[in-house]
């Protein structure tokens, strides 16, 4: 059985029908059992490819290009006095795709342009007339996971002109429930301040950029703590991962 | 628990169900991203090209429904699509017409599944039963990203005949398929 429309399907399949033709033949494809299933077959096809392992990070990269355009329909209230901020955004798309605004990705990249140069940071942060040749130190530790937790992680610290700046980035971390937060902490000699707290995404990620503006302490520690609720002033759970940072840095 | 149908999943995901397109995804992650592998010769590329396939899902471009035939096949579609732009847009050298031989392996390739397996040797076998002619046409417009004008053009062969042959080596290929799928065994001698 072949008719006009029949004659159609390669071009149906090349996608260039114009939009009549393609209601058209989409209609005639409801009828013709024989089209149909010529279609039906080739969706075997790609079985005569090699089977390839995905893309490191790939399923992450495009459900976040996926389902980035409405999050970014629904503006996001900032208070601008909050000191725990997630990380600033950053220009670095990596070719082709799109990057939401809050990804970990993001605040890994971040990081890498943070070790790669401090200064960068003026750009970032909310201070447009840096001194020109500013006083920064920064340090960059791995975050260990305790025992019966899961997940890695990497703190950045800057310090500049008495301020500090932080940044944690963490992955492979176990999915919170309820009102669980992952909570990171300074502490010096034992005593903790609460310095930003996230859940993580999807993919197990997450990310937080704190700063004091005027840090005189010396903090010796830094972790990161599963807390039953938002908004604890010490921590009342268990710390997941954790470092010890130069007091001096 | 019976597996939820590809149809209905997709009709989650029309009521913007992340959860539904996260499904659809994991189904098809590795059969599309091994196909466009090999399509496309560019792993960068060929991930640009299912990340487009899921915007439009999840957008609603081009909406499936069951009288379009079987699901996959419409993402199979769709994929085609979308590498064939990208292939066209980045003047990416295309593939010697002549050699219709296998793309070369590429270094990762994982282990197969036993379902894989099973699929790929019942696609191969329907295949094998094609003429040398008809497998070129799947070859190019498959797997090289040649659109059939650009085949027409290349073979130097009217566009017509480019397109009834095409339709003529699908049209084969599915009665083999369906064959092998439900006999196991076909007969070479069989005309199909
Ligand atoms: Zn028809």
């Amino acid at each position: 059985m072949t008719n006009v429309n029949c004659d159609q399907l390669i071009d149906y399949l090349n996608g260039t029908l114009n939009e009549d033709e393609q209601k058209q033949f989409e209609a005639h494809l409801a009828e013709c059992p024989e089209c149909r299933e010529i279609v039906d077959a080739t969706g075997e096809l790609p079985y005569l490819a090699d089977p390839v392992a995905p893309n490191p990070g790939m399923k992450a990269r495009i459900l976040d290009a996926v389902f980035d355009e409405e999050e970014q329909q629904t503006p996001v209230s900032e208070e601008p006095t909050r000191r725990d901020r997630p990380a600033p955004p950053a220009t670095m798309a990596k070719r082709g795709f799109r990057t939401s605004k809050w990804t970990p990705l993001v605040a890994a990249a971040l990081l890498v342009s943070l070790l790669g140069n401090a200064y960068a940071f003026y750009e970032l942060s909310d201070q447009p007339d840096a001194p020109t040749a500013p006083e920064v130190a920064f340090e960059t530790v791995d975050l260990q996971a305790s025992e019966a937790f899961e997940g890695t992680g990497t703190a950045a610290l800057v310090h500049e002109e008495g301020a500090l700046n932080l940044l944690v980035q963490a992955n492979q971390l176990e999915p919170t429930s309820g009102d669980q937060v992952y909570q990171v902490w300074l502490l010096k000699d034992g005593q903790p301040i609460p310095t930003g707290a996230f859940t993580p995404s999807q993919e197990n990620e997450g990310a937080v950029f704190f700063s004091l503006d005027e840090d005189t302490e010396g903090w010796d520690t830094i972790a990161v703590t599963l807390e039953p609720n938002r908004g604890n002033t010490a921590p009342q759970g268990e710390v997941v991962l954790s470092a010890a940072i130069d007091p001096e840095a | 628990m019976e597996k939820i149908s590809d149809a209905l999943l997709y009709e989650r995901v029309r009521g913007k169900d992340k959860d539904a397109l996260e499904e659809l995804y994991d189904r098809y992650e590795k059969m599309l991203f091994s196909y466009l592998c090999k399509m496309t010769g560019d792993r960068d590329l060929a991930e640009e090209a299912l990340q487009e396939v899921f915007v439009k899902v999840w957008r609603g471009v081009g909406s499936y429904d069951e009288s379009k035939g079987k699901f996959v096949a419409w993402l199979v579609t769709m994929s085609r699509n979308a590498a064939v732009d990208l292939i066209r847009k980045q003047k990416k050298p295309s593939v010697p017409l002549d050699e219709i031989a296998e793309v070369e392996s590429t270094d990762s390739s994982v282990e197969e599944t036993a379902e894989w397996q099973e699929k790929s040797e019942q696609i191969h076998q329907a295949v094998r039963h094609l003429s040398e002619e008809q497998q070129k046409m799947v070859q190019l417009f498959y797997f090289k990203g040649y659109t059939h004008e650009t085949i027409a053009e290349k073979c130097g062969i009217p566009l017509g005949t480019v397109k009834s042959r095409i339709r003529l080596a699908l049209k084969k290929l599915k009665t083999s398929l369906q064959m092998v799928q439900e006999g196991g065994v076909l007969d070479d001698k069989r005309e199909l």
